[in-house]
Formats: C-alpha cells, structure tokens, sequence
C-alpha cells in the first residue's frame, strides 16, 4: 500500500466536479462581466452591465420574494419533519416508514408537479370535492400564487429533511429525556433543553438541504406560480431564454451562488459556535418553557 | 434526617404476558442505604423505575412518607436518579450539567455558580467544569452523575448499577465515596445492583430478587449468614448444600439429617420441621475447617466428614479446597491467617477431615412428609 493514496482517492470525483461543476460555474462567472450579443450569447468585451443591471426594484423584489418562499418553505418543513421524524426513530417498523418517505422518488418530480395540477386546479380533486360537498359554491383558486409554490415545495422537500432528522434522531440516546424529567424539567423543557439541542447538527442539514433548493427553485414557480411568485430561477430561464440577455442571466446566478455560499457557511459557524458554548441561556430568553407536567 | 421514607405496597408490574414484578412489599427507612439485589431480567431496575416515575405499576401504590406518589410525573417526586450509562447531557459542560435543574427552577446565576460548585467539591471533581461529558473518564462522569442528582436536594436518591461500568478497582473506590457521600447528605439511597459484593458491603439492608419476587430482606449479615432459601444462600457468596431427611429432633433447637452416603448431620432447626421431611441444608465454605488429621476434642455438636482433596485453589490470602466426600464435593475456605509456609500443608488426593459447627448450618427449603 503507498502511502499518502488520499488524494488518489478523491481523484475520480475531484475530475468529475471539475470538468462539470468548477468549470462551467467558471464560464458563467466570465459571461456575467461581458457584454449581451444583439440576438443573444456574449460578445466578448468586458462590462459591468450584468450587474448594474441587478440594481432595479424588479430584480430586488424578485430576491426578496424568493428568499421569503424559501426560508418559510424550509421552516415549515422542518417543523412538520421534526415529529415525523421522531416517530419513525421510536416506531418499531422504522424501515415501513422509511419507504414511505422515500416512495415518492420513484416517479418523476416533474409529474408529481403535475400531479398538483390535477389536485388543486379548477376542476381538480379539491374543488370537485368542495362543490360536491356543497362546502362552497363555486371553484376557489387554488393554483397559481405563492401559496401553491410553497405548498408544493415543502411537499417536495419533505423526505430531504425527515432523512437527516430521522438519522440523528435515531442516534440520540432518548433516557437523556428521562433524565432531564427526573431533574425537574417538564415534557416541552426536556424536548426542547435536550433533544433540540442534541440534534441539532440534524437540524441544520434539514434546514440546508431545504432551503438550498428551493431557493435556486425554478421548475415549481414556473408551473404552479403566478405573478407574486416570481423566483430568480424563473427569472434567470426568462433572461435566457426570452430576453436573451445572458450577462444578466449570469450575474444573477452568480449571484444566487455567491449568497447561498456565504449563507451556508455563515449558517454553519453559527450552528457551531452555539453548540460548543453553553446552550440554555439561549432557550430561558426565548420563553418555550411550558408549564404542563 | 433530610430523607424520606419509601414503601411499596403489592406493587405488580406485567409487560405484556411477562410479570416483572409480582407483589413487591417494602418499607424503606428515612435515611437507609437501602439495596435492591438480584440477577439481571429479576426486576430491580423495574422497581427502581416505577419509584422515579418513567414506569407504572399494573397494581400496587407507592409512598414517599406517606403520601401516595404513583399519580405524579417523575419532575414533581423529590426523587433524583443516577442513570446506569450516567445519561449526562451531551451539548452541556460539566458545570452546566449539574446546574442543569438550578436553570430548570430559574435560580439566580451567583447561586447556581456557589451552589454547583458546592456539589462538585462534594463530589471532587472541581478540576473539569468546562469540559464537555466526552472528554470526561468514566469515573468522572459518574461524579458528574451523582453531583447532579443531588444539586435538587433530592429526599430519595436512586442508583441504578451505578458502577457497573467502572473497571474493578475504580468500583471499590467509588462505593467507598458513595458511602461517605451518603453519610454526608443523609438521604435515603436505593441502589440497584446485581453485585452482592457492593450490596452487602454499603448498604444498610437489603433486599433479593429473583424473578420478580423479594426472596428475603434484611442486614447483610442476615442475607449472608442465615438466607432465608437456596436462591440467596447461592446468590450471596459460595455455599455447600446437602440434602437429607430428618430422622431426630433434639429439644435444644437441633435436627438430625440423614444424608445418605455422607451419613448423619447436625443442622439448626431454624425452620418448622418434623421427622421424615426432607431438607436442604447450608454451610459456608468458610465455616468448615479443614485438616489432614483427626481433629481430637472437639465441642459438642460438630460434624465432622472425610473425604479426599479434589482441586485446590491458592489466591494468597486463602485457600480454596473441594473436598470429595462420598461423591458429593465440599467447597472448604481456609483463610491463611499464619505464614502458610510454616504450615504442614495438604495436597492433591490427600485424605482430609473437615469439620463444622452445627450451629453455623442451615436449612434453606423443606418439603414436609
């Protein structure tokens, strides 16, 4: 055996992100300082233009808008992963519910899309069971506005964070919930003294592993959104593809990357320096202790 | 005394088709270091559980001084535990470990500071207070453990096998500690063990389990010198047992046995006896005396056998001999109390007489006629 193989090890993958990650993440960085060809492309002269572009109310709102859909998609799934996964690492049939979870994989993501469509549209599922029910009287709009976009998302997102919750979970040892009980803390003191505390390194992939995605999101806006959903991936196709203007296209999704970068990283030190610092001081201000038993 | 007192009264416990405890009556004293002893599966971590509070029984109550428990959550009992794998928080420093339920009550942060380094001091591990549990010995986590089931002020402590972990000599040091810290606090300690050892060497009374049932509770020197059954005389320490039936009753407290091809026996008749039952009978391996010759002039009412040494087995401070007496083999002690050098010693296949006094046997079960 040589010593020092390491590298060798990662080599097959360090090839594979550099030809189709760094190098292409690259071009874009370069297109995004030249200058928009008349009928589309680049011309190859240097240019600010992608990015004074980026100063207009549009492009601002459009940000904002996508940051919001994302952080609240993110936390809502979160908390609605946090129980499910809680339950499946105390259930004795973990396995059935894990291939549960994972179920949905197995048809295509654009489809099950689609598959909204069916469900929420004029004429889909949910309106046809209202009328029939007589709960309402006439079609709701269901489709088409941020509401649909964060819905679907959070369905999509879902399994990416029960997995890494359930994993950590699973490993937590549960009698520390026992012990905090027997030193006096109370159900929601021990959940939320112990076990968050305790799993949140799983938190935190959750978290990313949600919000990364749905804030580069593209396809779900593109399909179930309206005019209030509006994301920078769609914005970034339009650039692209509609208006042709690919510096724009390329600041913009340089942009995306650069924040969500940073963001990550921040996010990540943050996490850490919580851990290894004492923790209940954060937890007495934030007022979550309950007062049942 | 700070402590309180604990009883039992008929608690059952089933889980399922399997009954972990079957009618568990204890009175445990204010104060007492009190052991709940048995073979694992036997139900004393059960017990242990319905008395915190994470378990309920299927029938029975429970009184902490006379105020009936069971319907209170574990965090409103006055009950502190030392969990088994100690269950230390893994996120919290050792500091913030113990001041964990001072956080809990809210109290003041020059108190807490004051009144957890009190309870590590107690404890002796002043040195670690900002390491985090990992970083931690298992003899430190287990201080860590005991400092903060006790910063509660607690009127009943419960030790659930708290030094099976530990390597041996690190155990007998911590017992020690346990003890003086218990002298300290003067709270009533339930321990839980599977160690007859470390039951009988701290606590105050005892009592043994088998298969959720109490088989007999009283001092260590009861449990181990007169066991109410076969279950605590094996289960507390080496022991013989012979079988015989009783063939004379002597007014003076004693029985006659006949055992067969060992012959006649003296026993104490401590249980309710009468002529022809048949009875299994004790007697320490430390209580027989063991000799390559006649032993002359010996007191009245010692038995006295012959037999071939088997195996014998040197361990410095004593020795270990089986004896073979008509096929049935006696574990004799013989504690080296002179320079063994100095001694005529006994070998291999020698002839040997042993011998005890009748009072130092018992009877542990009798099927009457």
């Amino acid at each position: 055996m040589r010593r020092n193989a390491g590298p060798l090890y990662v080599a097959p993958l360090a090839l594979w992100l550099c030809c189709f990650f760094i190098v292409p993440l690259g071009i874009i960085a370069l297109y995004s300082f030249m200058s928009k060809g008349v009928y589309g492309g680049v011309v190859h002269r240097f240019s600010f233009g992608g990015y004074t572009a980026l100063f207009n109310p549009l492009f601002l709102t459009v940000t904002l808008t996508t940051f919001l859909i994302a952080a609240s998609s993110s936390v809502i799934t979160v908390l609605l992963a946090l129980p499910a996964a809680y339950f499946i690492a105390r259930s004795a049939r973990k396995n059935l519910w894990l291939f549960l979870v994972i179920i949905p994989f197995w048809t295509n993501f654009l489809i099950r899309i689609y598959a909204w469509i069916a469900i929420l549209g004029n004429n889909g599922f949910l309106n046809s069971l209202l009328l029939a029910t007589g709960i309402t009287s006439h079609h709701l709009q269901f489709l088409y506005n941020k509401y649909a976009v964060l819905l679907v998302t959070v369905y999509t997102y879902l399994p990416f964070a029960i997995l890494p919750l359930y994993s950590t979970i699973e490993k937590f040892d549960f009698s520390l919930l026992e012990a905090a009980r027997d030193l006096g803390a109370t159900v929601s003191q021990s959940i939320f003294r112990v076990l968050i505390p305790s799993i949140r390194g799983g938190i935190t992939t959750a978290i990313l592993f949600t919000f990364i995605p749905a804030f580069g999101s593209y396809a779900i806006p593109q399909i179930l959104g309206g005019s209030d959903s509006l994301m920078l991936g769609n914005i970034i196709a339009r650039e692209l593809t509609v208006t042709r203007n690919w510096p724009l296209a390329s600041s913009i999704a340089m942009v995306l990357t650069v924040v969500t970068t940073f963001g990550v990283v921040l996010f990540i030190r943050l996490n850490r320096f919580q851990t290894v610092t004492t923790a209940p001081e954060a937890f007495t201000a934030g007022g979550v202790d309950g007062d049942e038993q | 005394m700070k402590g309180s007192s604990i009883r039992t009264e008929k608690i059952s416990k089933r889980f399922g088709s399997f009954e972990a405890l079957h009618d568990i009556t204890i009175s445990i004293n204010k104060g007492e270091f009190f052991s709940l002893l048995g073979p694992s599966g036997c139900g004393k971590t059960t017990l242990l559980r319905i008395i915190a509070g994470f378990e309920n029984p299927t029938a029975g109550e429970l009184y902490l001084d006379d105020r009936e428990i069971l319907a209170l959550p574990p965090n409103k009992r006055h009950i502190n535990t030392v969990f088994q794998n100690y269950a230390l928080f893994p996120h919290l420093s050792v500091f913030e470990n113990v001041a964990f339920p001072l956080r809990l009550k809210k109290t003041g942060k020059r108190q807490i500071q004051t009144t957890v380094e009190e309870y590590l001091d107690l404890v002796k591990l002043t040195a670690e207070t900002n390491k985090l549990p990992q970083q931690l010995s298992g003899g430190q986590k287990q201080r860590v453990a005991i400092a903060r089931a006790l910063i509660n002020q607690p009127s009943v402590l419960l030790l659930d096998e708290p030094l099976s972990a530990l390597d041996a000599k690190l155990r007998q040091h911590m017992l020690i500690e346990l003890d003086a810290i218990h002298d300290k606090v003067g709270i009533t300690f339930i321990y839980v063990t599977h160690d007859q050892q470390e039951a009988i060497s701290v606590s105050d009374r005892v009592a043994v389990f088998n298969a959720g049932k109490i088989h007999q509770i009283g001092t260590p020197v009861e449990i181990y010198e007169s066991p109410a059954d076969g279950f605590v005389a094996i289960f507390i320490g080496e022991t013989n047992f012979i079988t015989g039936t009783v063939r004379e009753m002597a007014d003076n407290g004693y029985a006659l046995i006949d055992t067969g091809p060992i012959g006649s026996l003296i026993v104490n008749a401590d249980k309710k006896v009468s002529i022809g039952d048949t009875v299994k009978m004790t007697v320490r391996p430390e209580k027989i005396n063991i000799s390559a010759e006649d032993p002359q002039q010996l007191a009245a009412h010692v038995n006295v056998l012959r037999g071939s040494v088997e195996e014998i087995i040197y361990t410095g401070f004593q020795s270990k001999y089986f004896v073979n007496v008509a096929d049935t083999l006696f574990r004799v002690f013989k504690q080296h109390i002179n320079c063994r050098l100095n001694e005529k010693s006994i070998s291999w296949k020698d002839r040997a007489f042993i011998w005890w006094s009748a009072d130092d046997g018992y009877m542990v079960e009798v099927v009457h006629r």
